[in-house]
Formats: C-alpha cells, sequence, structure tokens
C-alpha cells in the first residue's frame, strides 16, 4: 500500500447488511386500526387506538398487565366475537376492509389472520393430524405430505418429528408444542400470523428457538405479537407499540402511548411513559 | 447447639404421635368401607348365581316358554326381546342425547343452558312409570304394544343420561382447544366435530353405557307397552315383544319352581349383561387413553 | 446444547465489528497518505487526506449507532458484553488516529514550502511505518482475540516513543537556524501526533486484553513513566 493520492488506493469491500433497511414509507400496511375501542360490557377494555401495521415485519405490543393487549389482539381476528358482551367501535381495516363490517364472514377473517397462544393448545390428535386437520376442513387436501412436511420445516420442527408423526402430540416438549401449533397456524397459508405470549409458558432455550423462528418467519408473513416480556419485544420486533392504562373514573382502560420503530423505542423513546416503562421504573 | 435442637426438633413429640394414630384410624375406617361396598356387589353376584346355576342351561338360552302343563323350555324370547328393544332406544336417544348436549355446551346463551339443564334433571328423576304410563296413553292406546313403542319409553329414560353425562364432559375440554380450531378459520360446527366431541369421546362412550345398563334393567315402563304374551322370538320391532325384567316378575310369579330359577337366571343374565358392557367401556377408555398419550 | 441460537444477534455482532475493521482498514490509508504527503510536502494529498476524515468519522458515528442498538436490543452479557466495549472504545480510539492524521495533514500544508530536514523526513517515514505496524497489529489481534499480539504492542510503542524523542532532540540542533525553525517546530507537533497514535493503538490492545480476560488493566511499563 503506497498511494500517492487517496483515490489511488483500492476501494475496500464494505459489507453489505443482511437485512433490507427498515423504512415503513415503501410498505403496504396489513392492518389498520382507527378509533378502535373494545368494551365488555359497560366496562371499556382499550379505547381509541389508531395505528398501522406493515407487511412482513414483526409488530410488537408491549405494556403493563391489564391495559388491554390481548384484547387487542385478539380483535384484529375477531376472536373476541366468541365473548358474548364484547362491544367493537372504531374499524379494524385489514387491507382497506373493516373486518366488523356488516357481511364478513368472521371464520373468512379467521383463514387469513391465524393465532398461536399462550399456551400450547394441539389438538388431542395424531403430530401429523394436528397439521393436517386444519387443511383438511378447509379444502386443502392436495398434497397433503407435502404441506404436512412444508408447514413443519418452516416451524423449525420437521427434524424431530419427522420419525414419529403418528405419534399423539401430547408427547412432545413445551416448546415442541408450540412449535406445532405454529406449524399448524402457518399449514393453512394466512396472510398473517398473530402470536399472543408464544413464549411466556417456556423456558430460555424454548424461547429463543421460537424468538429465531420469528425472525425467518416474517419472510413469509406478517407478524403481530403481543409480550409482557420487552426484552422479547426489543429482540424480535421492527415496530413496537406501547399501550399503557389510562385512569378513568369508571376504573382505567388501555391506550396506545407510543408506536414507533423498536429501535426508537428502546434508545430515545418521545413518551415519558413509555420511557418509564422500558426502563422498569414503573409497572 | 444441642441446646438450640429443642426448638428446631423434627423428631417425634406426643403431638406427632396423636397425629399418627388418628391417621391410621380414618385410613382403616375408609379402607373398611370400600371393602363392605366391594362385598355387597360380590354378595349379590354370587347368592344371584348360585340360584340361578340350575337353571343355564342350552334350552334356556334357545328356547321360548313351554306350553302350559309342560315342563322345559326357555327365554329365548326375553332375550331377543331385551336386545331389539335396548338397540332401538339407543338408535333413538344416543344422537338426540349427544346433540342436546352439543347445544347445552356450544351454542345456548348461558340462561338457555341452565334451564335445559334443570329440565334434562328433571326428567332423569321422573319415575319410570309415569314414563310408562304416558308411552302407553300417548302411543299404545288403540293402536296395540310394539317394541319400538317401548323403545320409545326407554329412549325418554337414557335421554338425560346420555345428555348430561356428554355435556358435563364437553364442559371439560378447555377453551383453548376450541380457540385453536376456530383460530384456524374452522367454522363452529367443524370445530365441535372435528376436536370437541373427539376429546369427549371417553366420557360420551361412559355415558351412553350407563344409560344402556339402565334400559336394559328397566321395568315398570314396559309393563304397558310390551307384553308378556308375546311368546315367540322375534327381531321385527313393530311387534310387541318381551324383555327380561318384566319376564323376572311375571316368572317369579308363577306357581312353578322351574321358572322361579329361570327368573333368577335371567337375573344373571341381565347382571352379567351389564358387567361385560361396563368393563367393555372401561377397556375401550384406557386403550383410547393410551393412543392420545402417544 | 450444540445448536445455535439468536442468529440475527450473531449477524448484528458480526457486522458491527467488521464495520470496526474496515474504519480501521480507512485510518492505515490515511495515515499512509499523511506520511506521503508529508515526505513530499504535498498540499493536494494533504487536502485529501482531509477530506477523508469524513468517512473515518461517519463509520464512527454508525458504528457508535450500531452499538447504541446492540446495547439496547440485544441486552448482550458475559463475552457478548466486553465486546461491545471493546469495540465501543476501540471505535473512540480509530477515530482519534483519523484526528491526529488530519493534523498531520494540516501541519503539513503549513509547511509544504519550507525548507525540509532530510534526516528528520526519514524519521517519520520511519515512525510512521511503526505507528502503521502498530495498528495494523492492533486491528489484528482484536480480530483473532490475540493477548500475546496485542501486549507486543507496548514494545513496539516504545520504539515509537524513543524515535519521538530523537525527533525533539533532533529539532534542537537545528534551533539556531531560522529558516528552519518554524518547520522544526511545528515537526515537533507532527512527531507527537505519531507518537499519540502509537498509543491509541496500545489502548486497543487493552481492550483486547479486556476483551479475552475480563480485567480491567492498563498494560503498564516502566518507560511510559520516563514522560516523553
Amino acid at each position: 500500500m503506497n498511494p500517492d493520492t487517496m483515490q489511488e488506493v483500492a476501494p475496500i469491500e464494505i459489507a453489505q447488511p443482511t437485512e433490507a433497511p427498515l423504512s415503513t414509507a415503501d410498505r403496504e400496511p396489513v392492518f389498520q386500526t382507527r378509533d378502535l375501542t373494545i368494551s365488555y360490557g359497560k366496562s371499556v377494555a382499550v379505547a381509541d387506538v389508531s395505528f398501522s401495521m406493515y407487511n412482513h415485519l414483526v409488530t410488537a405490543i408491549i405494556g403493563p398487565s391489564g391495559c388491554g393487549k390481548s384484547t387487542f389482539l385478539r380483535s384484529l381476528n375477531r376472536m373476541n366475537d366468541l365473548v358474548p358482551s364484547a362491544r367493537v367501535e372504531g374499524e379494524v381495516l385489514y387491507h382497506d376492509q373493516n373486518i366488523y363490517a356488516d357481511g364478513v364472514d368472521p371464520v373468512e377473517v379467521r383463514r387469513r389472520v391465524g393465532m398461536v397462544f399462550q399456551k400450547p393448545n394441539p389438538f388431542p390428535k395424531s403430530i401429523y393430524d394436528n397439521v393436517a386437520w386444519g387443511l383438511r376442513v378447509l379444502g386443502m387436501k392436495d398434497d397433503l405430505d407435502g404441506r404436512v412436511e412444508r408447514a413443519l420445516t418452516q416451524a423449525a420442527l420437521w427434524d424431530e418429528v419427522k420419525d414419529r408423526l403418528k405419534k399423539s402430540a401430547f408427547g412432545l416438549s413445551g416448546g415442541q408444542q408450540q412449535r406445532l401449533c405454529i406449524a399448524r397456524a402457518i399449514a393453512v397459508e394466512p396472510d398473517v400470523v398473530l402470536l399472543d405470549e408464544p413464549a411466556s409458558a417456556l423456558d430460555p432455550i424454548a424461547t429463543s428457538k421460537i424468538e429465531d423462528l420469528i425472525h425467518e418467519l416474517k419472510h413469509e408473513y406478517t407478524l403481530v405479537i403481543v409480550t409482557h416480556n420487552m426484552q422479547q419485544a426489543a429482540r424480535v420486533a421492527d415496530m413496537t407499540a406501547f399501550f399503557s392504562l389510562e385512569r378513568t373514573e369508571s376504573g382505567g382502560h388501555g391506550v396506545l402511548v407510543e408506536y414507533d420503530e423498536t429501535q426508537k423505542i428502546f434508545t430515545q423513546p418521545a413518551d415519558k411513559r413509555t420511557e418509564g416503562y422500558v426502563t422498569g421504573r414503573f409497572g | 447447639m444441642a441446646a438450640d435442637a429443642g426448638r428446631y426438633s423434627l423428631t417425634l413429640s406426643p403431638r406427632t404421635r396423636r397425629r399418627k394414630l388418628v391417621n391410621l384410624f380414618m385410613q382403616a375406617l375408609a379402607t373398611l368401607a370400600a371393602l363392605s361396598a366391594v362385598a355387597v356387589l360380590v354378595l349379590v353376584i354370587v347368592s344371584v348365581a348360585q340360584r340361578a346355576f340350575g337353571a343355564l342351561t342350552w334350552d334356556f338360552f334357545t328356547k321360548t316358554a313351554a306350553t302350559f302343563g309342560e315342563s322345559g323350555g326357555g327365554v329365548a324370547n326375553a332375550l331377543v326381546g331385551t336386545i331389539v328393544l335396548v338397540v332401538v332406544a339407543a338408535v333413538m336417544a344416543i344422537p338426540v342425547g349427544i346433540l342436546v348436549a352439543v347445544y347445552i355446551s356450544e351454542f345456548a346463551p348461558p340462561r338457555i343452558a341452565t334451564a335445559t339443564k334443570l329440565v334434562l334433571d328433571v326428567l332423569n328423576g321422573l319415575p319410570s312409570i309415569i314414563i310408562g304410563i304416558f308411552v302407553f296413553g300417548l302411543l299404545v292406546l288403540g293402536s296395540g304394544q310394539a317394541a319400538w313403542k317401548g323403545s320409545f319409553a326407554l329412549a325418554i329414560i337414557m335421554l338425560p343420561l346420555i345428555a348430561r353425562a356428554t355435556q358435563e364432559v364437553l364442559a371439560l375440554v378447555p377453551s383453548t382447544l376450541r380457540e385453536g380450531a376456530l383460530g384456524l378459520g374452522a367454522s363452529r360446527w367443524r370445530t365441535v366435530v372435528g376436536v370437541v366431541l373427539p376429546t369427549s369421546i371417553g366420557g360420551i362412550l361412559t355415558g351412553t353405557v350407563l344409560a344402556v345398563a339402565r334400559a336394559a334393567g328397566e321395568t315398570a315402563p314396559l309393563l304397558f307397552t310390551t307384553s308378556i304374551a308375546a311368546n315367540v322370538v322375534t327381531w321385527d320391532p313393530r311387534q310387541p315383544v318381551l324383555s327380561i325384567p318384566v319376564d323376572i316378575f311375571a316368572l317369579s310369579e308363577s306357581p312353578d319352581p322351574a321358572d322361579h330359577a329361570r327368573a333368577w337366571a335371567l337375573g344373571f343374565v341381565l347382571i352379567a349383561f351389564v358387567l361385560v358392557i361396563s368393563l367393555g367401556a372401561r377397556l375401550l377408555l384406557v386403550r383410547h387413553q393410551k393412543k392420545l398419550e402417544g | 446444547m450444540a445448536e445455535q441460537m439468536r442468529a440475527t444477534f450473531q449477524d448484528e455482532l458480526e457486522q458491527v465489528e467488521a464495520a470496526l475493521q474496515e474504519e480501521g482498514d480507512y485510518v492505515l490509508r490515511s495515515l499512509r497518505a499523511a506520511v506521503n504527503a508529508l515526505e513530499q510536502a504535498d498540499a493536494e494529498l494533504a487536502d485529501e487526506v482531509i477530506a477523508f476524515d469524513d468517512e473515518i468519522d461517519s463509520r464512527y458515528f454508525s458504528i457508535q449507532e450500531g452499538i447504541q442498538s446492540l446495547l439496547a436490543r440485544q441486552t448482550p452479557v458475559a463475552v457478548d458484553l466486553r465486546l461491545v466495549l471493546a469495540m465501543l472504545h476501540t471505535n473512540l480510539h480509530l477515530e482519534r488516529m483519523g484526528d491526529y492524521c488530519v493534523t498531520i495533514a494540516k501541519l503539513t500544508k503549513l509547511a509544504s514550502d519550507a525548507e525540509q530536514d532530510e534526516r528528520l523526513v526519514q524519521a517519520f517515514e520511519e515512525m510512521g511505518q511503526r505507528a502503521e505496524e502498530m495498528i495494523r497489529v492492533a486491528l489484528d489481534s482484536f480480530q483473532r482475540r490475540d493477548l500475546e499480539g496485542a501486549s507486543s504492542l507496548v514494545d513496539l510503542d516504545e520504539l515509537i516513543d524513543r524515535a519521538n524523542r530523537r525527533a525533539v532532540e533532533r529539532v534542537l540542533d537545528f534551533a539556531d537556524d531560522e529558516s528552519k525553525r518554524e518547520w522544526g517546530l511545528r515537526m515537533i507537533i507532527v512527531s507527537r501526533c505519531l507518537e499519540r497514535i502509537g498509543d491509541h493503538a496500545v489502548d486497543i490492545g487493552e481492550q483486547t486484553a479486556y476483551l479475552v480476560t475480563g480485567e480491567f488493566r492498563e498494560f503498564t511499563d516502566a518507560s511510559h513513566q520516563a514522560g516523553g
């Protein structure tokens, strides 16, 4: 190396980042809520939530207990319909269609917006049938074996179960059962996968595997995850929404306080309440 | 250090000795009670078997009652009659019972569910003779007796048993299981048929077996709806038939001691039938569980 | 557990470290060019060195951001934490080295039309090579987590320190020569810059030692107490 001018020095290869830079400006919003308010009977659970969740990104929802995170998540696939006293005001737009409009079939919504729950809930069937049942019911019976294998592979479970597909799902460990539930959900090719505290019932290693899986899954799906573990949100999410409790005369309800890139939320949050929560100073 | 051991001592003291005695006493009491229950069952089976012994011949199972005055004969008509009655009753009661349970558990609003459960419980408590009179008045009066009319009465008795047992086991299915199926985009009915019912199959089976055992042993409702005059073996549900319990009743009123022996024998057959299907159902259940555990 | 997990975290760590090594390469280029500009009294080359510092600074800021992100989002512990902290400090040392190259270039510009002392220029060529070598050893030892290589920097620094003292003495030699005096004073500062670059390389070596051992320690040496 003995240049007479700077230009004579050969330029050095700059390693390109492995992921495309995050920019919500040119991404399509998959979900958009407008003044969404959900109540159970007379008491409001979560009020006036408005924000967008973007395509092929992981959006995390964090906040203290009781601020309506799960209630909000379940409103995205109309699971709240199962509670008779639940009432929804405002709009939830899925690709610009309000899923609460008259004439919308909740079953259709749930085909496109799948869900994974806090406690692994595999069916009391074999591992194969757990994944195949949904496929059969939804009429996706062609190449059933292939579809089951693909789903289990995508869920990073295939190698561990390929020799015991006919055995009961209950023979799997908690972490494996949860990955089976993820396989079951993605087998039916949804657009979005909602995850309600998917790792809170799991040990640290199983949790780590689920988090790695989430990183992989976002290439194919859009993910929205509720978690009470904010470090998990920091590790896993591209965008983070912070919900908190707002005290009212009748008790309190959840509100959206801040929504931004995870990077921003954890280095320089705009709202003092957000900062109080992520620094662990306020519950 | 030894001085402190007193406060933290873990060894026997008068209080712990008394506690041990009480434990032993209660254990002994409970064991005795269990043994008594077993003893009663064994006594019933043994005493019936003893008295039935002589009459359990090949003729007993294959022939119908002998004509008046002659000796010999059997109770084939009663055996076949019971089978016909119970099978037809089961065919009527099982689907309806399960569907009622599904309605209560999956679709009914809470108040209606509670009301329906109450109705079933009351129905369960109705004396079976009242059911018999009701069916008699509804179906038999004017048009004659027939096996299926007797089955109808039995089905009314079986219905609350099957429905309640099914409903209780459906209620035990965790809601997370339903949510898992619904979350996939399956409809309510698919969820019930594909996930909820298969999960509850054990309880449904138990309820059904109990109901069948009860039906096989019912006498009162059949007094009006079937006939002691039906002394031919027939598999046709449109004909009047004889059932085992009614035949026991009839035979025990006969002056012929051979008939008494036959009555005991029939009683033995009934007990044996109940034992066999109960154990059979248990076995099926255990095999089903083993499959689930993988 | 034989499987590798937290792949994304691993990737992020490697990316920041790669950026750090790249920043080091930039510093090496800057140093080489600055010393060349000095030897040849080339004002244009000196301007390029000054402009090039923007590249180094932009690398510096993006590495800062990367480290902030790693700390905020990945909560590193154990060796990961030591790596992140070591990179934080090394980043700073590299940026300072870049600034010293700029200082050398600026002084070159100021002194470009003055008469030079051949011996001194020769000495600077050697000091420049020493400094370059030290930077390479420091970066290489960091990358390979090589404790011995890092420790060897102390002795290399000793050589630069001595060269620095000789340079000062040389300038004092022609202190009476008016035509050369101003140039000479400026060259003392240049010498000081090269010596400071060497010190920063040693500091990077200390970061490598911290990364490997977890101990907060300096490579203390008697010569450092003798001044210079």
